[in-house]
């Protein structure tokens, strides 16, 4: 029995940090680029000083269109690179099984929130059904990521062509890129916030964060929190 | 008070000549097709014996409203009012031309430039301001039925003209009531050719959604918050790891 398992390649580690830097960078630059009273996330004040950072709105889109674009090339690499390994990845957080996955997630949340005893005083159990590569939290961001990171990369690449490539019989389709570009990163990020409080924050997952550097975690941590994964790997092997 | 620059328009001096067109096209050298100004005709020209009216004409381009719904309906600030010279400035660095403030101006002054592909319309020619010349339209017109300057200024003559006739101007009626900064003296022509401002159903969409997905983000910042105190105040529930606090009789992860 090894001491750890091998869980993610080095294309694998690469590609969520370099993704993590590029939600980043374009989060601080795009909402900087949102400057309409009835829209604007933080209110008044951030888009004037981030435009003034960089010496004006112009600079900001243009700053905030190359990111965009860097963003989009690094995912055609490791595609590339790891077409594998991202076809793995896709198949793992789009396979749920519903009745498994659903009572975890539920539990979760109540467990997390509330604590045990708010499930066992509705009657529920507070054991958690095991879970397979990826638990059902993960793979609900998962699939937003996904699917929200296709809308964005898209929409954007729209806006990026507007006033390069398209003409004016487009403008119906750039205005609906604008509004989905700006939906779809409002709920990634929502998301985003529960990820980083997971991985990061909660100790409970710290085994899980050190293997998004090092690519192996403990046994015992497999076992534990992706138990179908564990008899898996245990006994056909990695 | 703060400047306004404005046009004070006698459209009575106006004949149709359409100098002012011409000026502002080879002035802003706007794509074929397109202009930033124009001269509105009476749909009923007078007819000899028939009434005693006069040709009326009236020259017009962006209005630089005081409510510009073509500022509502930019999602970036692309195109906003100045508040130094109450100008409707549209930065062409920023903007991406979605054409979104097109529908938004009543008076489709807007359009989308063919060759920049982005928001244009009149910006009372900043290059020749800054050399110490009037608008293109205004130093060409041969009747000089077009004045322009800061009507909140009484020595400049567009201020002289709006003080000396406050009561008697007119401004084109829209739907959309904008408060335009285009003035008539006396009779200003014909008077139901502006429309409504419609802001775009995407633009409308946005600005509906954008508390929707405030309120999300504010659930799971908040729900982040839940779990962190209940970190703090519980325990993580991490009994496996031995890193819980070993008073936790709750633990049941693992």
């Amino acid at each position: 029995m090894p001491r750890v398992h091998k869980r993610h390649d080095r294309s694998d580690i690469f590609i969520h940090w370099f993704n993590a830097a590029c939600w980043l960078l374009l989060l601080l630059t795009g909402v900087g680029l949102i400057q309409n009273p009835a829209i604007d996330p933080f209110g008044s004040g951030y888009p004037e000083a981030m435009r003034a950072l960089v010496g004006g709105g112009a600079n900001l889109l243009i700053i905030h269109e190359v990111i965009g674009v860097v963003w989009i090339l690094g995912f055609v690499l490791y595609l590339i690179v790891n077409f594998k390994g991202a076809r793995f990845f896709l198949g793992e957080v789009f396979s749920v099984s519903p009745a498994r996955d659903m009572a975890w997630l539920v539990r979760k949340m109540v467990l997390m929130t509330l604590g045990p005893r708010a499930l066992k005083a509705v009657g529920m159990d507070p054991e958690l059904p095991d879970q397979g590569y990826y638990n059902m939290g993960q793979k609900a961001f998962a699939q937003a990521s996904v699917v929200g990171g296709v809308v964005i990369a898209v929409t954007g690449l729209i806006m990026l062509l507007s006033d390069r490539a398209l003409g004016s019989g487009a403008s119906g389709l750039v205005g609906w890129s604008v509004t989905l570009h700006f939906i779809a990163v409002g709920l990634v990020f929502a998301g985003l916030l529960v990820h980083i409080y997971m991985a990061a924050i909660s100790p409970e997952e710290r085994p899980g964060f050190k293997s998004m550097f090092t690519g192996v975690v403990p046994d015992g941590y497999a076992r534990h929190h992706h138990r179908l994964w564990w008899n898996k790997i245990t006994t056909d092997g990695e | 008070m703060a400047r306004q620059l404005a046009m004070v328009i006698d459209s009575a001096k106006c004949m149709d000549c359409k100098a002012c067109v011409a000026a502002c096209k080879v002035a802003n050298h706007t794509p074929e097709g397109q202009w930033r100004n124009w001269i509105k005709l009476d749909d009923s020209p007078p007819r000899p014996g028939a009434s005693n009216r006069k040709a009326r004409f009236q020259p017009g381009a962006c209005m630089h409203c005081d409510n510009p719904t073509c500022v509502a309906a930019c999602p970036t600030g692309a195109t906003y009012k100045d508040a130094e010279t109450g100008e409707v400035v549209i930065d062409e660095g920023l903007c991406i031309g979605c054409g979104n403030c097109l529908p938004a101006c009543p008076y489709h002054a807007r359009f989308r430039n063919a060759e920049k592909r982005k928001a244009d319309k009149c910006n009372y020619c900043p290059e020749r301001r800054s050399a110490g010349l009037d608008p293109a339209c205004v130093d060409t017109c041969p009747t000089k039925a077009r004045v322009f300057g800061d009507i909140n200024d009484p020595q400049s003559e567009a201020g002289r003209l709006y003080l000396a006739n406050k009561e008697r101007l007119a401004r084109v009626v829209a739907a959309t009531d904008t408060k335009p900064n285009m003035f008539y003296l006396g009779d200003p022509g014909p008077e139901h050719w502006a429309g409504e401002a419609v802001i775009p159903a995407s633009m409308v969409a946005l600005k509906q959604s954008a508390p929707l997905i405030k309120g999300i983000v504010a659930l799971s910042g908040l729900g982040v918050l839940v779990m962190l105190g209940r970190q703090l105040l519980a325990g993580s529930g991490d009994s496996h790891s031995g890193s819980g606090p070993s008073g936790d009789k709750e633990n049941t992860d693992a």
